[in-house]
């Protein structure tokens, strides 16, 4: 049985090769980090300007970084930017001037960091979560986002072009006669897929967060990874065993990058606040992945419960599914 | 070695495939298994070799009640597809030990000896599946299908696509098996395969078996005992037509030379179409 599961693991291992999976991992991840240190890591967004208008000198104590200006008008043409933030004190308490961004949340933010540059006050000052800064920030970041891609999409697709390359050859049904457990099958290619997804984990984490900073958070990385690697994987083999060919896949594959994978990624990276997005489970498994990264792990079980759940549908899924592919006319 | 008894299936509700199926085949024969498209042949043997599920009626293989999560029954069959499904990214040689790693170390036959018995292209042995004609692809299927020496072997089609001289070896090789003890199970569209090789042979048309009998004897039954008779006779040549019974005193007409006697016996499709109402294409 073991020697048979070895069988099948070097079997699978050859059609990866055959099929340039490798190749294409190792292409994104070089691409991935040439992207994030030569361009990513370095991008500097300036944070929100500040002006103030305080013609009675009612604000004693205002941070060096607010722009002290002469008129409401001046106040109102500085901001009209859409990104800069007015505090107009003519009238003895704070009053907001800004042109909105049309995301509720960002508006907040740029409020508070505005009132927050008026007083010296401690309490009042932001709470200090980590110690990241901005490159590191941009670093975690963007590597969170190519890894959930990387698995999400590109390992989908590696194994569906290989198992619509042993549906074409007819060779699935050939493991329904050979004294061999169709778990085995399925356990193989789920086992060698994951194992090349941690393993470009471990790369693109180490190599872009750098070893001491990528070490930290990697154990909590690797077991999001083993997450949604696990999910995609299935769902990937589900899909090649029930479409009849790799033209229908294609197009599975683009409803599912731009139409599910687009909403998680503009929850999870801006200050875009959908609520329906908490019944996305991608958005849930985007969140644990960035949660990871910023060393902040999540530690809700009902989160772990649901996942292992999910994995384990699927698999019965899968099963029924590939028993009958194997049964089909040839 | 296989009891069938009652066998029903249905794919879609009120879409019956086989109408209870009741046959055996017995231990070192060889069951010839002839109908035409859709009769419920391929059916029959996905359900056989444990593929299909959800089947009526009883089967039974090596006295036991077909188990198809059982190791044991697939360490003891081999099975012959129609089409050679085969990984053609690797060579014959990679997908034979492949395949073979499943079995027992004992139970396995010698990947080389076996490739040279079916007069494989030695200088192909190490190439991939996909450089070869669909002849040499059919060896290494009919390979694969001996590799576990399999006591009962489950043939579909076995000489499709070969050329007149692979189908002799091929039909030599099966003959080699039963002389082994092997049972097999032959599914064929080919009358000339299943004359030559069988022991019996079922007909199944519309999910129902319509006679299972040794050909010779379907074709005893279904005599007239007619005999042709061509001879010369005054330089003028001639033929005859007799009853069987007419040539026990000899040959009871003038004539100076006989050319040739023929059996008018029906062939195997004779009486295929005679039971079946139709050919078998």
């Amino acid at each position: 049985m073991r020697h048979g599961f070895l069988s099948l693991l070097r079997k699978d291992f050859k059609l990866m090769l055959s099929s340039k999976f490798l190749l294409l991992v190792f292409g994104s991840l070089i691409l991935y980090s040439c992207y994030i240190n030569f361009f990513y890591a370095n991008l500097d967004q300036d944070i929100y300007p500040v002006y103030l208008y305080d013609p009675l000198g009612t604000e004693s104590e205002v941070s060096s970084d607010v722009i002290q200006v002469s008129s409401i008008s001046e106040l109102q043409t500085v901001c009209a930017d859409g990104y800069s933030v007015g505090i107009d004190v003519s009238g003895g308490e704070p009053e907001i001037v800004m042109i909105t961004s049309k995301i509720e949340s960002i508006d907040r933010y740029r409020a508070a960091y505005a009132l927050m540059l008026l007083s010296s006050d401690d309490s009042s000052m932001a709470e200090i979560v980590g110690e990241n800064n901005r490159e590191m920030k941009n670093r975690r970041e963007i590597t969170c986002e190519f890894l959930f891609f990387e698995l999400a999409a590109v390992g989908f697709l590696g194994l569906a072009s290989t198992l619509f390359k042993e549906k074409q050859m007819g060779v699935i049904r050939v493991h329904g006669i050979i004294p061999i457990s169709k778990t085995a099958f399925i356990l193989s290619k789920l086992i060698l897929f994951l194992l090349v997804d941690l393993l470009f984990a471990c790369l693109i984490t180490i190599i872009n967060l750098g070893f001491f900073d990528g070490i930290s958070v990697l154990p909590d990385v690797l077991l999001q990874s083993g997450i949604l690697s696990m999910i995609m994987v299935l769902v990937g083999f589900f899909c090649a065993v029930r479409l009849p060919d790799f033209k229908q896949f294609s197009l599975l594959y683009l409803v599912l990058a731009i139409f599910i994978s687009t909403p998680v990624f503009l929850a999870g990276q801006t200050g875009i606040d959908w609520v329906w997005i908490n019944y996305h489970p991608m958005y849930h498994l985007f969140m644990g992945m960035k949660n990871a990264y910023f060393a902040t792990p999540s530690v809700r079980i009902v989160y772990y419960i649901v996942s292992a759940v999910a994995i384990m549908l699927l698999f019965l899924i899968v099963y029924r599914a590939l028993i009958r592919e194997m049964a089909k006319e040839g | 070695m296989i009891e069938v008894h009652n066998l029903t299936f249905s794919y879609e509700k009120n879409k019956q495939i086989l109408h209870g199926l009741t046959f055996s085949v017995f231990s070192g024969e060889i069951f010839g298994f002839l109908g035409p498209n859709g009769s419920g042949k391929s059916t029959t043997q996905k359900i056989l070799t444990g593929i299909l599920q959800g089947y009526g009626g009883e089967v039974h293989l090596f006295n036991q009640v077909l188990d198809n999560k059982s190791k044991e029954l697939y360490e003891k069959i081999g099975v012959l597809f129609e089409f050679p499904y085969l990984y053609t990214n690797l060579s014959a040689l990679d997908n034979l030990n492949y395949f073979a790693s499943f079995y027992p170390p004992e139970q396995r036959r010698d990947v080389y000896e076996l490739l040279e018995v079916l007069e494989f292209k030695k200088d192909y042995i190490k190439k991939p599946v996909s450089s070869y004609s669909k002849g040499m692809r059919q060896r290494v299927s009919m390979a694969r299908a001996l590799i576990n020496n399999p006591q009962f072997l489950f043939l579909d089609e076995p000489t499709s696509g070969l050329d007149p001289t692979g189908a002799v070896l091929f039909r030599d090789i099966i003959g080699q098996e039963r002389e082994k003890g092997t049972t097999i199970f032959l599914t064929t569209h080919n009358m000339m395969d299943a004359d030559l090789l069988c022991d019996r042979v079922a007909f199944i048309a519309d999910g129902e078996i319509k006679a299972v009998d040794a050909p010779k004897k379907l074709k005893e039954k279904n005599s007239n005992h007619e005999v042709e008779i061509d001879y010369l006779y005054q330089r003028k040549r001639s033929t005859i037509t007799l009853e069987m019974q007419e040539l026990k005193a000899g040959i009871p007409f003038a004539h100076d030379e006989i050319i040739s006697i023929h059996s008018k016996e029906p062939t195997l499709e004779d009486i295929f179409i005679q039971y079946i109402g139709r050919g078998l294409s």
